[in-house]
């Protein structure tokens, strides 16, 4: 089929007919621009992005997160008897130790004063 | 009747709107020389407050690991192992529950606290001094609700032990 054929037949076309596929186009890219807001929204409002240290400024941080645990944690099946429990106990007071042993987010460290943004006396 | 009804909710909702300012003015009780101040180091401010975000996020990266261990690696398995050996772990149940429901106010109150700080960080403090200096105040409320958070996981996690050892005393005695 010549190329003059193809522009006579798609003269004899309907309006749906010539466009059809620039409106499937056009819905796809409609319907993915509301995919990545409600993915935006999910991702900004589960407490996500502040779990995300890919975000710009975190670059200087981002090697001292931990990423995999070799923690296996305790086994929720078996007998519990005494070296059940024991095995328990020892995980769990090393776990305790390391949780408790850090006072995190304490300390003063955005006061008025050291932001150098108190009031003048 | 009814006038005069619509009358005072007009006038109550117009003093909202005058009052406000003045209100919240009164509240602060910022003087010129201070919001100078603010204007003059809000950017070395700003600074500081981009670094402990920073420090802060890795914090709750690593720490958030560790409480979240606690709860999906030892306390859900262990009261699972006691329900499936038909044991009471009433107890321990209970304890895992506070922790959870702390975990989830530890989690919601580092969101607010971030999100605080992100608008802290990004506004415009040499136009908006006074907005500037109100989130700081807020977010350091707000850190110190993260910080409460802990304390209270840390205080759960120690109950936990507690409840543990009541419970391994409960086995000993029941298989002796």
């Amino acid at each position: 089929m010549s190329e003059e054929e193809l522009v006579a037949e798609a003269k004899t076309l309907d309006s749906w007919s010539r466009h059809r596929f620039l409106v499937f186009v056009g819905i796809a890219i409609f319907i993915s621009v509301i995919m990545v807001l409600i993915s935006m929204h999910l991702y900004n409002t589960s407490g996500t992005a502040q779990l995300d240290l890919s975000r710009p400024g975190y670059q200087s941080v981002r090697e001292q997160a931990s990423h995999t645990s070799a923690f296996e944690g305790y086994p929720s099946t078996g007998a519990l008897d005494s070296e059940a429990l024991s095995e328990f106990k020892k995980l769990y007071t090393e776990k305790e130790k390391e949780a408790t042993s850090i006072d995190s987010f304490g300390g003063n460290v955005i006061t008025d004063k050291a932001l150098s943004i108190d009031a003048p006396k | 009747m009814k006038r005069f009804l619509f009358v005072a909710t007009i006038s109550a909702i117009l003093l909202g709107f005058v009052a406000g300012p003045f209100a919240y003015a009164a509240e602060t009780e910022m003087t010129q020389q201070h919001i100078d101040r603010i204007r003059a180091n809000c950017v070395e401010a700003k600074t500081i407050l981009q670094r402990v975000h920073v420090s802060d996020a890795l914090l709750r990266v690593n720490r958030g690991q560790l409480y979240e261990q606690m709860s999906t690696k030892l306390m859900e398995p262990l009261n699972n192992r006691i329900t499936l050996n038909r044991l009471d772990g009433m107890t321990l149940a209970l304890t895992a529950t506070d922790y959870e429901r702390q975990l989830n106010t530890f989690r919601q109150s580092y969101k607010t606290y971030d999100e605080t700080m992100s608008d802290a960080i990004s506004i415009n403090c040499v136009d908006k001094p006074v907005s500037f200096y109100d989130l700081v105040v807020s977010a350091r409320q707000k850190r110190k609700d993260v910080h409460k958070a802990t304390l209270e996981l840390h205080k759960t996690i120690k109950q936990y032990g507690v409840d543990f050892n009541a419970f391994e005393k409960y086995v000993k005695e029941r298989a002796g």
